[in-house]
């Protein structure tokens, strides 16, 4: 009797870690962005579904594994040309017209999308390696009998996890990382220094497209590839960010798994589990209105 | 002061709504002029009026809500469970559309709006987002899920079957009567309030005005015109669709409104037009890309053009030499409040080296 209750447990932990990681990924890129930039990025959404789009055709046409690195690469020079093209110059205007600016980009991409693609679902094939099960019983000794797994959901939390390591280590240990961390506390200051800090913001708004990018390319089996996913993940992502704290990385790394854990709690409960997202952001932001880690001052 | 505000007079007021009037009330006839159609003046009035109430809004307040299909969904919902289940008369229908729209509004406002900037986009559009999903999963047994709601019984008012042109005076008698009201708030005490919550709200809180009340004002007026606009949005079509909840009816009023220039009442209304028109009748002519092309014009709006449609009538004008280019929503843009502000400190400092 208990021992179900183990099994249920993990696949349903683990569950919530999958769909945590998802948000995470493009989660860590929003806050990134914003956190040093202090732009919103509408078009978030936009680039994952940029990214799932030619993970698709990149994996049919040269393999899984080119995908995975060409992917990746092209949308840091997508966003790394967003940023030097228009974003740059919009620095100096108001938030609502950063807000309208790149909610326009993720409009345009998705209708574009739309259009030469048409608005269903394409597939995208899982690699051979990819597919199948994992029978959890035999790594993890304390479950009861037969508990099984998607192999790409463990892929996808794995692949998580190894980005947010990256990204750690890039930003503690790093000298460029020092920086970039300074920038999120005071860009104004880190001027006055002399640090060049616009070359380096290119690079960081190119670090959250390729976030994005890795998102798309292992997510998208998961989320599908259809024009209004992009959207439809946008949203609970803003969520993610703003529960965290706005600009705060380990917020948004522990409310996309809150947010993961809760919406993998409830899957018995459809009619809860659709607003569950939603109700925690208004618990949060009752009890602490500037998110988990949001520091007062800080963009408001 | 608002450096092109005129001086208010009550001729040039009347004169003003007598002219709206008489565009409003002949659409129908200069629709079908330029390739429009009939049916299309009402729904054009509809949106109009949700995007004048938006105005008041993001106009005066420069809070950008992308959550306002909550109102206007909400809204249709309401009136179309009444008309379906109490009563096929508008009256009832349309007072308890509003009624409910105001609770909503004093609940999501008290939630969202002690956050400004994005903090406020975001949350208004995580909770029409959540107003969404409810209305597919929780309240579909009320509101039929995905399939919408469709009603059988032909709305009524004062004994006038609601369809084809009395739904077009309704509308059009809201409209009128909406930009009146709308214009009257933005001259009055409070609208200047509004406009100065855009510019300094710190400054505004220190000399003692209760900013929040102001700004809730806003937000409950603007959200009272959405529910005005979902509710005849079902009375011309007796059909609620899941769409008026989606996040896309909130972009497209955005879209709309900043297209049409926001903070000039007008604009709004002049977006909302151009958009039914695309979606209408340019359709017709490039076929389904019209979203793509309409996506194309509003970023190019954004970066370029950023006081929209409005704007560009005045830098028409101002190439003529009789008006200065200006935006309006926005207070440090060139040739705007600040600009005029510093001009007459230059000025003051000239008097006073002179003197």
């Amino acid at each position: 009797m208990s021992g179900n209750l183990v099994n249920a447990l993990t696949l349903q932990v683990l569950t919530g870690m999958q769909l945590g990681a998802v948000y995470a990924l493009i989660a860590l890129g929003l806050t990134l962005i914003f956190g040093t930039l202090g732009v919103v990025n509408f078009a978030h959404g936009a680039l994952y579904l940029i990214a799932a789009y030619l993970a698709v055709f990149i994996s049919t046409e040269l393999g899984f594994f080119a995908a995975v690195f060409i992917v990746p690469a092209l949308l840091f020079m997508v966003g790394w040309g967003l940023e030097r093209g228009l974003i740059k110059s919009f620095y100096s205007r108001p938030h609502t017209d950063q807000i309208l600016v790149t909610f326009g980009l993720a409009l345009v991409t998705e209708e574009g999308l739309k259009w030469a693609f048409g608005s269903n679902n394409i597939p995208f094939p899982l690699p051979q390696w990819g597919t199948g099960i994992v029978k959890l019983q035999e790594y993890l000794p304390f479950l009861d009998g037969f508990v099984a797994f998607p192999k790409w959901r463990l892929v996808m939390i794995l692949v998580a996890l190894t980005v947010i390591s990256l990204l750690f280590v890039l930003l503690k240990f790093t000298r460029f990382g020092l920086v970039i961390r300074a920038g999120m506390r005071d860009s104004g200051m880190l001027r006055f220094l002399g640090v060049n800090i616009s070359q380096r913001f290119a690079v960081v708004f190119g670090m959250g497209a390729l976030i994005a990018g890795v998102a798309g390319v292992f997510g998208g089996p998961i989320t599908q590839v259809s024009p209004d996913v992009g959207m439809h993940l946008l949203v609970p992502s803003f969520l993610v960010v703003v529960i965290g704290g706005m600009g705060s990385l380990g917020g948004a790394l522990l409310s996309s798994l809150i947010l993961g854990m809760a919406l993998s709690f409830t899957a018995e409960y459809s009619a809860v589990q659709q607003i569950i997202v939603y109700l925690v952001a208004v618990i949060v932001l009752l009890v602490r209105p500037r998110g988990l880690f949001g520091k007062q001052g800080v963009f408001e | 002061m608002m450096p092109s505000t005129r001086t208010f007079t009550f001729g040039r007021e009347v004169m003003l709504m007598v002219v709206f009037g008489a565009l409003v009330l002949g659409m129908p006839q200069w629709l079908t002029w330029i390739g429009g159609y009939e049916a299309l003046a009402t729904k054009v009035l509809i949106w109009a009026l949700f995007a004048l109430g938006f105005d008041i809004l993001l106009g005066f307040t420069a809070y950008l809500s992308f959550g306002h299909a909550a109102f206007f969904g909400t809204s249709a919902y309401v009136t179309g469970l009444m008309l379906k289940h109490v009563s096929a008369s508008v009256i009832p229908a349309m007072l308890a559309a509003v009624t409910v729209n105001l609770a909503l509004a004093l609940l999501l406002g008290a939630l969202i709006l002690r956050r400004s900037g994005i903090y406020f986009s975001i949350l208004s559009l995580a909770f029409a987002e959540m107003l969404h999903a409810a209305g597919l999963s929780i309240f579909a047994k009320w509101t039929g899920g995905d399939n919408g709601l469709t009603m059988d019984t032909k709305p009524v008012l004062l004994g006038i079957p609601m369809e084809g042109r009395p739904v077009f005076f309704l509308c059009a008698v809201f409209v009128i009567l909406g930009f009146a009201v709308a214009r009257q708030i933005k001259r009055s005490p409070m609208g200047l309030m509004l406009q100065a919550i855009k510019e300094n709200p710190t400054r505004l809180e220190y000399s003692g005005v209760n900013v929040m009340a102001y700004k809730f004002a806003a937000y409950v007026i603007s959200a009272v015109y959405a529910g005005v606009a979902g509710s005849l949005m079902v009375i011309y079509e007796p059909y609620v669709a899941t769409k008026f909840l989606h996040w896309s009816t909130s972009g497209e009023l955005v879209v709309m409104s900043v297209i049409g220039g926001v903070n000039t009442l007008l604009g709004p209304m002049l977006g909302a037009g151009f958009m039914l028109y695309f979606e209408n009748v340019v359709q017709s002519v490039i076929g389904e890309q019209w979203k793509l092309v309409l996506g194309l014009i509003f970023v190019c709006i954004v970066i370029f053009l950023p006081g929209g449609f409005m704007d560009l009538w005045r830098r028409l004008r101002a190439l003529l030499g009789r008006a200065k280019s200006r935006r309006d929503n926005v207070p440090d843009a060139p040739g705007s409040i600040q600009e005029a502000r510093e001009a007459n400190y230059a000025a003051l400092a000239n008097m006073e080296e002179a003197s």
